[in-house]
């Protein structure tokens, strides 16, 4: 009999319903495989609940992705997977932009505004890992006490120290490249001496270094500071070159190719460029590796096509006593089965959005009425340009090098903090490039044959873009809610999303447009950054107009806090309301600075994991109900 | 198993001499059938044969170490380095010869050949060897005053072993007279499976054979290794049976997943292509040019990447890319010559 590659591990729905587990995991993304993977090492039973397909673990079906993304028209960071009518996904695409009063509910979102936010999430296995860019670069000290410092956004109920171990065990878990030398900035340390690494530094590009011999020593005065701006290489989540001096000399083996069947090992990084969405060797860090070697224990089971509909609660404890999921089996008819699954812990590691969408759709708000509120993003305000000469764009990683300097300082009290990124992928996220410098070319400047070829070196071969990814901090009118007017096919209700960039922002929109327009001046570049007052993400500030996207890094809809009065969980991703209920991942976030948050959000849950193991790791173990 | 005998530290170079002139040759025949493979199809089947060229280009750099640490100088650009196709092994196998073809049935016959386990040995085989031809590998190979044919490339490498044993024992440690700087370390390569390793005493030097063995034929007989690393003959057989092997299986009777095979995905590339059947002056003729130009370049680069300058295999890995796109611009050719054929690399480097 041909046993599918997923059968191995899956576990059938009704089995689950009939198993008490130690650990229902909801979401099988970054936090829930690394929460998976520790508590399955000590021996616990745990069910991991999927609402995509689940069915990418060989080769095969991960080409079938590379291919899709190959073949869309659109390249949006979605484009690779399969969007399924029962588990659907977000697209950029559906972003538009709002008048006042107008609601978006084209898409998956319900987008209210007033700011509209192309931000996306990716509900497949290994959630949106799948399609992140691989950024993994730690916060800053100064990120954990916005509060205390700054007087604006949140401080943290643990600080950088605390968590500063748990950072080193996310690079060993996610496998990170990069060189701590060019780490040391903005306050960072790195534990023990002599900390490096698992693997070294993804080379600078050609067009890193062009930009570096300009920009390096360029003071910027901002507040009462001045800065000498520096580019710096960027730590990735993506398979390099091992340090031979990883784990005091012990070095460090890269974790390859996903795949049940023996076909394949990954690559290291070869610089496809196409990172977002999907590196077609597997040099990039998604979260199946983690989850396959949960999986390995024999200690995890799968359930996927299945999403959780409903947290059940016990109105005298505030106990959880299950949740019920929908099992649909085909991703687009209509059609499912509830079940209602059970545990000794509960952990919702579904993202900032799914996880407070859940809550609330579960009507569980909070006593405080905090949930799906402080909802948090990056804004990303994009700049591009023409060097004078060719730099080798589409080689490489997205990006290899950063300006970090200014991601913290004393005008945190007036404005947000800011970092910028080099682009190797020419102008793609800004204009659609290089696809729409091909229809340019052909259809307005009538060029084709050997002027063609030579257009397109003239022109793509120069692009850089430098994006900044600025901080917006909590705020608690930014928020997911629930409205039952908005379901989708399986009957469960979308998330409906509030958004207003503060002026804390918006002023360093405006100075970071100023500040890159020197930049490119310095590098000797045309400034062919322009913002259409018709796109979505349009702001203005002092009367200059912008566009600001978002950044797929959403945050603090459950954010954690000392006290249960103004939080909703605590330092250990634990609900302050339902004991038996933790809330992971970037959600738990007060603050997300300037740093991509994935390393993070890891970071916290392996400290997370810690905890859910000791309370777990007791007398009584999981047993079949009719045992 | 052959009767013949490494005595000497001279004979010992020399067949790890044949020995990098073996796993070299086997590189074209597998990436000239990956390539042949239509982008997007036969994926499984373009990931099995992919990962056993890798593992030969790791059997290489392993053999290279060897022969690094007994101190001999890795040349990969020596006149006949590389066969001309089809050619019979380096190492005397002498049943088959093997030739560069696309991705089929024949092909992968041939692989198997190629992989074939010890274990296997069909029991008249290796009396039935024909004697050597004038037209088989020359370059460092084996002497050729005594005829040396073995039925596999396990039994290749066995007589290896045990010349290095013998030698061991009577010279000691000063065997690994090879200065370590020269060695490549297992920063250059990783896998799902096991590793590069350094060679610098009796021990890397056994693991590095173990390796070399367990990767290729899986020398005990077994499917999987003990690091669960499936063997390249077994993972070619999938292709045949059509099902991946999983841990536990019996020999011919995978239980895995699907392969699923269209041997009609295929670019109809000429099999055993020569500079001299592409017209003159057409475009596929100077692509082909260009790749053994650059091919042989590459040779050039590895052999000083063996010889104290491991750092350019770095700056190889780009090699390989233009000679990945120049294969997939000659293989979408039709040759132009009426024939029903697409062109193809021709591998015709520093023929001997």
């Amino acid at each position: 009999m041909t046993v599918q590659a997923i059968d191995r591990f899956s576990i059938d729905a009704d089995e689950a319903a009939s198993t008490v587990f130690d650990a229902v995991i909801i979401g099988s993304g970054v936090s829930g495989a690394l929460i998976a993977k520790s508590l399955a090492a000590q021996g616990l039973k745990v069910l991991v609940v999927e609402a995509g397909s689940g069915n990418d673990i060989t080769v095969s079906d991960y080409e079938e992705n590379v291919f899709r993304f190959y073949g869309a028209a659109s390249k949006d960071n979605n484009s690779a997977y399969y969007n399924a009518k029962n588990a659907p996904m977000p697209r950029d695409f559906e972003t538009v932009r709002l008048r006042d009063g107008q609601i978006n509910d084209h898409g998956y979102l319900v987008q209210k505004g007033p700011f509209e936010i192309d931000s996306t999430y990716t509900r497949v296995l290994g959630g949106t890992t799948r399609h992140w860019e691989g950024k993994a670069l730690r916060m800053l000290p100064d990120d954990f006490r916005m509060h205390s410092l700054f007087g604006h956004g949140r401080d943290w109920p643990i600080s950088y120290e605390t968590l500063e171990p748990y950072y080193r065990q996310a690079e060993a878990e996610l496998g990170v490249s990069g060189d701590v030398e060019d780490q040391l900035y903005g306050g960072l340390t790195f534990g023990e001496e002599g900390y490096v690494l698992p693997m070294h530094k993804m080379p600078a590009s050609y067009l890193d270094q062009v930009l570096a011999r300009d920009i390096d020593g360029m003071t910027v005065d901002v507040a009462d500071q001045s800065f000498s701006l520096k580019v710096r290489t960027t730590p990735q989540a993506r398979n390099g070159i091992p340090n031979k001096a990883y784990a005091g000399g012990k070095g460090f083996v890269p974790n390859g190719a996903v795949s049940v069947d023996q076909a394949e090992m990954g690559g290291r990084c070869q610089g496809n460029t196409n990172c977002v969405p999907i590196c077609p060797v597997q040099a990039k860090y998604d979260a199946r590796r983690t989850l396959m070697l949960a999986i390995a224990t024999g200690n995890v089971k799968l359930l996927a096509r299945s999403v959780a509909s409903k947290v059940l609660v016990d109105s005298a404890s505030g106990e959880i006593t299950g949740i019920e999921v929908k099992t649909y089996q085909d991703p687009d008819q209509p059609g499912f089965t509830a079940r209602v699954f059970r545990a000794r812990t509960y952990v919702l590691a579904a993202n900032a959005v799914e996880n407070a969408r859940l809550m609330l759709a579960s009507g569980l708000p909070g006593q405080n009425d905090l949930m799906g509120r402080n909802l948090m993003d990056h804004g990303y305000l994009l700049t591009w340009a023409l060097m004078p000469e060719p730099i080798g764009v589409m080689r490489g990683p997205v990006c290899t090098s950063g300006i970090e300097d200014l991601r913290t300082g004393n005008y945190r009290s007036n404005m947000a903090a800011v970092r910028f990124s080099i682009h190797n992928d020419g102008w793609g996220w800004a204009t659609g490039g290089p696809y729409s410098d091909l229809y340019d070319a052909v259809d307005r400047q009538n060029l084709f044959g050997a002027e063609l070829r030579q257009g397109l070196i003239d022109t793509v071969a120069r692009q850089v873009l430098i994006d900044c990814m600025i901080e917006i901090p909590a705020d608690p009118g930014n928020r997911v809610t629930v409205d039952s007017r908005y379901t989708d096919q399986l009957g469960n209700m979308r998330p409906v999303i509030s958004f207003e960039i503060p002026q804390y922002t918006l002023e360093t929109v405006a100075f970071s447009r100023g500040l890159t327009k020197q930049l490119y001046q310095r590098a000797g570049a045309q400034d062919h950054s322009s913002y259409d007052p018709m796109a979505p993400g349009w702001v203005t500030h002092n009367g200059e107009g912008y566009v600001v996207r978002g950044g797929n890094h959403w945050a603090g809809t459950h954010l954690m806090g000392e006290s249960p009065k103004d939080s909703v969980v605590n330092d250990r991703q634990q609900s302050w309301e339902h004991a038996n209920l933790y809330l992971a991942g970037a959600g738990s976030m007060p603050t997300i600075g300037t740093a991509n948050t994935t390393l993070t959000l890891a970071a916290i849950c392996l400290r997370t994991a810690e905890d859910i193991a000791a309370r777990l790791v007791a007398p009584t173990a999981a047993s079949a109900l009719g045992a | 198993m052959s009767l013949y005998k490494i005595k000497t530290l001279d004979e010992l170079k020399r067949h790890l001499n044949a020995a990098m002139q073996l796993e070299h040759a086997t590189i074209p025949l597998y990436l000239t059938a990956l390539y042949s493979i239509v982008p997007g199809t036969n994926r499984e089947g373009f990931h099995i044969v992919r990962a056993v060229a890798v593992e030969e280009m790791l059997h290489l750099t392993l053999v290279c170490n060897l022969l690094n640490a007994v101190g001999g100088h890795p040349d990969l650009s020596a006149p006949g380095f590389t066969p001309n196709y089809p050619a019979y092994l380096p190492d005397g196998e002498e049943d088959f010869a093997a030739g560069l073809q696309r991705f089929s049935p024949d092909a992968i016959e041939t692989f198997l050949k190629i992989e074939r386990p010890a274990s296997l040995k069909p029991h008249e085989s290796n009396k039935r060897l024909r004697k050597r031809k004038g037209a088989l590998l020359s370059a460092g190979h084996t002497d050729a005053a005594e005829e040396e044919h073995f039925f596999s490339i396990g039994e290749f490498y066995k007589a290896v072993e045990m010349g290095l044993d013998d030698l061991y024992a009577e010279m000691g440690d000063a065997l690994f007279c090879g200065d370590p700087a020269l060695q490549v370390g297992p920063e250059y390569y990783y896998s799902g499976g096991g590793g590069l390793l350094t060679v610098t005493d009796m021990t890397s030097a056994k693991k590095a054979l173990d390796l070399i063995a367990e990767q290729g034929e899986g020398i005990t007989g077994h499917i999987f290794d003990e690091d669960g690393e499936i063997a390249h003959y077994y993972r070619f057989q999938q292709l045949v049976l059509g099902r991946f092997y999983r841990e536990g299986d019996l020999h011919n009777h995978p239980t895995g997943g699907e392969v699923e095979v269209d041997w009609n995905a295929v670019y109809p590339i000429k099999p055993n292509a020569k500079i001299s059947d592409f017209p003159e002056g057409s475009e596929v003729r100077a692509a082909a040019e260009s790749f053994n130009a650059i091919y042989a370049q590459y040779l050039a680069l590895l052999t000083r990447a063996f010889n104290g300058e491991p750092n350019l295999l770095i700056d190889a890995v780009g090699d390989m890319f233009r000679l990945k796109e120049l294969t997939y611009q000659l293989m979408r050719q039709p040759i132009g010559d009426g024939s029903e054929f697409n062109a193809a690399p021709t591998f015709e480097i520093n023929l001997a």
